[in-house]
Order: C-alpha cells, then sequence, then structure tokens
C-alpha cells in the first residue's frame, strides 16, 4: 500500500490541507491548496462574441494566473470547470 | 528529438467542431522524460498519438529527429515509427491470441529481423522485466502487472529511442504501478526519451519535466515537483 486517498469535507477555495504522516515514527508533512482562478467571468470575457477568442482569452488569463501564481507552491493538477462556471479551481503543494 | 509548431489537432463531427490542440508549441530534447498532464479531454492523448506519429495534425508542424514529418506519407510515418517508437497504453494492448514471448517477438517480425536474433532479443528483454517464467503464458492468464511489464517489454525490444506511455499505470494497482514507473525510469536513464500522459502526481514526480495541458493548450511546463 503507497497512496492515500483522505477526503476532505468542507474544502473552500483557498482553504489549506495540511496533512501531517508519521511513518515509522517520521513526521512527514504536506500543505496543499485550493485555488479558485476567474473562470468564464462576464466582465473580462463577454466582450469577445466569438466563442473561440472567448475560449482563447480565458485560457490566456488562467495562463496569466498560473504564471503569476507564488512560487512556493507548485501546480499539482487543473480541475475541469463545471458548465458557465465563473471560476476554475487547481490544486497546488507547497514546495519543501 | 521532438519539436511541435502550431500543432493543432480538430475534429470534425457533422455538427460539432471539437479544437483538441490549439497550435501547441514544445520541444522535447533527447534523454528527457517528460510528463503531461491535465484534466480529462484537455488533449493530453491526442497530442501523444500525434507525436507518435499515429495520427496527423490538422495544422501547424511537427518535427520528430529532424524529419518534418506532419506531411510524411502514411508509408514513411509507419517506417519511422516502427523503428524508433515504442508505446506502452493503460490496457496494455496485448495480443490475447499470442503468447508472451510471440506478444513480443512481434515488433522484430515487422522489422523482419533473423529468427535466431529475435529469440535472442525477446529472451533478454523477457528476462530483464523478470517475467521469463511465463513465456509460454498468454494474456489473459497474467495478472495486470505483468501484463504491463510484458507490454514494456514489447516496447523496448526494438530498441527504440522514444518510448510513449499513456497512463501506464492507471490500471495497475500502487505496487505493480511503482513496478512500471522504475522501469520506466531505469530505461530513461538508460539513454532512451520518455514521454508520459499520466493523472497521477507520483507517477509525474519521476519526469524531468511535467508539461500542464488545458483545453488544448499547454499552459504552464517546467515544474518539477519535489515530494
Amino acid at each position: 500500500m503507497k497512496d492515500l486517498s483522505i477526503p476532505i469535507p468542507g474544502f473552500m477555495d483557498y482553504d489549506n490541507a495540511e496533512i501531517i504522516l508519521k511513518v515509522g515514527g517520521k513526521h512527514i508533512q504536506y500543505n496543499f491548496r485550493v485555488v479558485s482562478f476567474p473562470w468564464d467571468d462576464d466582465k473580462d470575457t463577454s466582450i469577445y462574441n466569438d466563442p473561440l477568442a472567448r475560449s482563447l482569452a480565458r485560457i490566456y488569463r488562467l495562463k496569466g494566473a498560473i504564471e503569476g501564481y507564488d512560487k512556493q507552491w507548485e501546480l499539482i493538477q487543473i480541475f475541469n470547470p463545471s458548465e458557465n462556471a465563473s471560476h476554475i479551481q487547481v490544486l497546488y503543494r507547497k514546495r519543501k | 528529438m521532438i519539436k511541435t509548431l502550431e500543432l493543432t489537432k480538430v475534429f470534425r463531427t457533422d455538427e460539432v467542431e471539437t479544437t483538441a490542440l490549439n497550435k501547441v508549441n514544445m520541444e522535447i530534447s533527447r534523454g528527457e522524460f517528460v510528463a503531461i498532464m491535465g484534466p480529462s479531454g484537455c488533449g493530453k492523448s491526442t497530442l501523444l498519438n500525434i507525436i507518435g506519429l499515429l495520427d496527423n495534425p490538422s495544422g501547424g508542424k511537427l518535427f520528430f529527429l529532424d524529419h518534418e514529418v506532419s506531411k510524411f506519407t502514411e508509408r514513411n510515418r509507419t517506417n519511422l515509427r516502427k523503428s524508433n517508437i515504442g508505446f506502452v497504453f493503460q490496457s496494455f494492448n496485448l495480443i490475447d491470441e499470442l503468447n508472451v514471448f510471440e506478444n513480443v517477438e512481434l515488433p522484430l517480425l515487422y522489422q523482419k529481423v533473423s529468427a535466431s536474433e529475435r529469440k535472442r532479443r525477446v529472451e533478454e528483454v523477457l528476462d530483464r522485466m523478470k517475467i521469463s517464467h511465463r513465456k509460454k503464458h498468454f494474456p489473459q492468464q497474467l495478472s495486470g502487472g505483468q501484463q504491463q511489464r510484458v507490454a514494456i517489454a514489447r516496447a523496448v525490444v526494438s530498441k527504440p529511442k522514444l518510448i510513449l506511455a499513456d497512463e501506464p499505470t492507471g490500471n495497475l494497482d500502487s505496487a505493480n504501478g511503482e513496478e512500471v514507473m522504475n522501469l520506466l525510469s531505469e530505461l530513461n536513464q538508460e539513454g532512451t526519451t520518455v514521454v508520459m500522459v499520466t493523472h497521477s502526481p507520483t507517477d509525474a514526480d519521476k519526469a524531468h519535466r511535467i508539461i500542464q495541458l488545458f483545453d488544448g493548450h499547454i499552459v504552464t511546463e517546467n515544474i518539477k515537483q519535489i515530494v
């Protein structure tokens, strides 16, 4: 057994989840964070009538947000946003 | 070794047009171990299939070993693929009617390698994958971990320069998954370039570089995880 899956109830945008494992008497600590970046936000993307241009605008904004994010945190996963979601969630893990 | 310029792939039906890859630019050098990550439907497997010359891009350019292959004929692409690229799939894709030895021998038959040389190379790679004792068995008689070791043996028996792995641990338990990842890392350390699509951050940790795809775009890369 090499992996543990831990449900985290009520884990919200910008919440930190701190996981402390004790393996063979040694403590190992992980810090995870889910960050919510703007996605289908009417203020910024509704100026594009063309769906392709709108999609590109969303992607470039996401790219910029990820590039500008705190470098102490590394990107682990980008989650698929639900339809018409105003925000997109990204999972980060704190660098050691 | 691999370079893409504005690589685009569009799937069209009568009603819908889906852009799976949208002007993707990337470069992979010889000897690298690259992981491609991203949510379902982001274009990971499409990118891998195009890099592996299994599919054609709709636009842009693909360079493989200094050849501009996007315009190659099917025959030329097949020749380049079978002498340079090995594939490992999530669902193993072994041929049920062939035994382990015959499955691994198959790429060498396509390359018209002599019978004695085929026997030598297949036995060598089965030894290495610690699966020699099952060489007369058929895929259905093996565990998932054993089947994936056979699939890796088949991928490397022709000594490819590049291994493309699509979710290689996706159907395996964690112990067998780790073993498969260790095998891919060993092959990479010996000089084989590895490009792997994965959902697993643990597997991606083995790579030198992680490319994150989203909606057919490269969103970020060069993030090396530390845990």
